[in-house]
């Protein structure tokens, strides 16, 4: 017992030297690819989750995200609906669209936003939705900010 | 490292400053590697490598950071984007999170970008790799962060305190409950946004109100006490001691690695310079009684040098205790300095580069 104990731990041990050196060569990438292949994403309290819908305008798009609801009761980041006009130049100066979140037809936000300043407006016509004034980043889920070709306009959800 | 030198050497980059800093790196590596096997000394010769890893990989980093965005904050608009690179440390507050919603609560990607390239799926694959090979060794060959307060902890010659509460060395095991559980129930990197010392030499969230001033006035109080001042007073790595939650995560896995450190009892006459040598309190009468370190032990090879009597000595699980040492001590040697030529090695000659660049 006591040898075959020793036999297994210095086949391990060659088994971790095998290991260091395969590394950087082959074990890096399938571990990289084991762990993308998990279905794991990152959170959409931070990207604003999955595109619902889009909404066509003349020149430029409204990319209507799900909402990012509450999924804990401490959670730092209040749930807030994210949409993305884009693409940002070719925007005019002064934004202002009745944006229909759940496509039923109805619109559900006002929004209004200068597309240099960032300055604007988030107005509900319903009760589902908080109202936004501001300019940029006011917090995660409050903001109008420019993210790479878009500028994303964030409120809060009741 | 010859491999090594091949990869770093081949690499299409303009100019002579990646070759001279490619051969200064593999130099350096090469003369350490040397005199581990002349003078049957690790952690004296480790020490270099990983305080220039620990002083090196923030000088590319922050010049990696000033590129890309022109300040080393960064802003939430980044964030949305996913372009904060994925840290380890993220990994122990990541895991309750991914398994419940196999969410990642982390402004990152999971995969590389051009705008980020240190993506979580990387991270995650190479602590993977790394720990199944060395275990807590990572905290001795693989974390940046510690390099510099090991570097820090070498500079004087005696300690200035030389008594520490041991009741300390559990901190780091209720600081990774905390915040694996306040990470959980806030969705949100618990301890990067409020306790990590590091973000005051790579990034930090823009201060933009009151709540981030503070968080920015924590990272740098923690970087000043726990990795520059008290490494400086007790010569120990007290980050790693009384805060490193990954450090205490990173304890569990000693338990798979097949190296350690034993004590053979009979050679040993307790003179406690392995106490007074171990950086991270992980020596004591009860270690010594046990006839191993415990959990916390990092395998950085102190202990072992220290010992006048060669009790101390690197093991192989499952083999008699001090039968073959050095053919333990080889081993270890050859899987942790594999890894940390390739990446520590790579991220050294990265930063020598930037500042040849700069010099030139």
């Amino acid at each position: 017992m006591k040898r075959l104990r020793s036999i297994l731990g210095n086949t391990l041990a060659w088994v971790s030297l095998a290991l260091a050196v395969l590394t950087p060569f082959l074990l890096l990438g399938w571990f990289q690819h084991a762990v993308a292949s998990a279905g794991l994403r990152i959170d959409p309290l931070y990207t604003g989750g999955e595109i619902a819908r889009v909404a066509q305008r003349e020149g430029y798009r409204i990319e209507i995200y799900r909402p990012a609801p509450r999924r804990s009761p401490f959670q730092k980041i209040d749930p807030f609906i994210q949409m993305v006009w884009c693409p940002a130049d070719r925007l005019p100066a002064r934004v202002s669209d009745e944006v229909d979140v759940d496509g039923d037809g109805v619109p559900d936000l006002l929004v209004t936003f200068d597309s240099k300043t960032l300055a604007g407006s988030v107005t509900p016509r319903n009760t589902r939705f908080r109202a936004m004034h501001g300019a940029g980043v006011i917090s995660f889920a409050e903001l109008i900010a420019r993210v790479n070709d878009g500028i994303v306009v964030r409120t809060r959800l009741r | 490292m010859l491999v090594w030198a091949l990869l770093m050497f081949s690499r299409p980059e303009p100019g002579v400053a990646p070759r001279i800093a490619a051969a200064v790196t593999l130099l350096f590596m090469v003369t350490l590697f040397y005199q581990m096997m002349r003078t049957y000394e690790t952690h004296r010769w480790r020490r270099y490598f990983f305080a220039a890893l620990g002083f090196l990989f923030p000088v590319g980093f922050i010049w990696e950071l000033i590129a890309l965005r022109g300040t080393m904050s960064i802003p939430v608009e980044r964030m949305i984007s996913g372009d904060t690179p994925f840290c380890f440390m993220v990994i122990p507050m990541a895991i309750v999170p991914a398994a419940i919603g196999r969410t990642v609560v982390f402004p990152g990607s999971i995969l590389p970008t051009a705008s980020n390239p240190h993506a979580v799926a990387m991270m995650v694959a190479l602590w993977l790799a790394a720990t199944l090979v060395m275990g807590k060794g990572w905290c001795s060959y693989g974390c940046f962060f510690g390099g510099i307060e090991e570097g820090f902890a070498a500079v004087p010659k005696k300690a200035r305190i030389s008594k520490i509460d041991l009741r300390w060395r559990w901190m780091p095991w209720a600081v990774l409950a905390a915040i694996v559980l306040l990470s959980a129930a806030t969705l949100s990197p618990v301890y990067c946004s409020w306790l990590c010392p590091f973000k005051t030499v790579t990034e930090y969230p823009q201060v933009r109100n009151f709540e981030t001033a503070v968080q920015m006035g924590i990272f740098v109080t923690l970087f000043l006490g726990l990795v520059v001042a008290l490494p400086l007073l007790t010569r120990k790595r007290t980050q790693c001691s009384f805060l490193c939650p990954f450090g205490a995560f990173q304890s569990v896995f000693n338990k798979i690695g097949v190296f350690e450190v034993r004590l053979d009892r009979s050679k040993c006459k307790p003179c406690v310079l392995c106490e007074k040598a171990c950086p991270t309190l992980s020596i004591g009468t009860d270690a010594l009684e046990s006839g191993k370190p415990r959990l916390s032990c990092m395998k950085c090879g102190a202990c072992v040098d220290a010992c006048p009597r060669d009790a101390l000595v690197w093991h192989i699980k499952g083999t008699e205790v001090g039968a073959a040492p050095e053919r333990a001590r080889l081993l270890h040697l050859y899987s942790a300095w594999a890894l940390a030529v390739m990446f520590g090695g790579s991220i050294i000659a990265t930063s020598l580069t930037k500042l040849i660049g700069l010099v030139a």
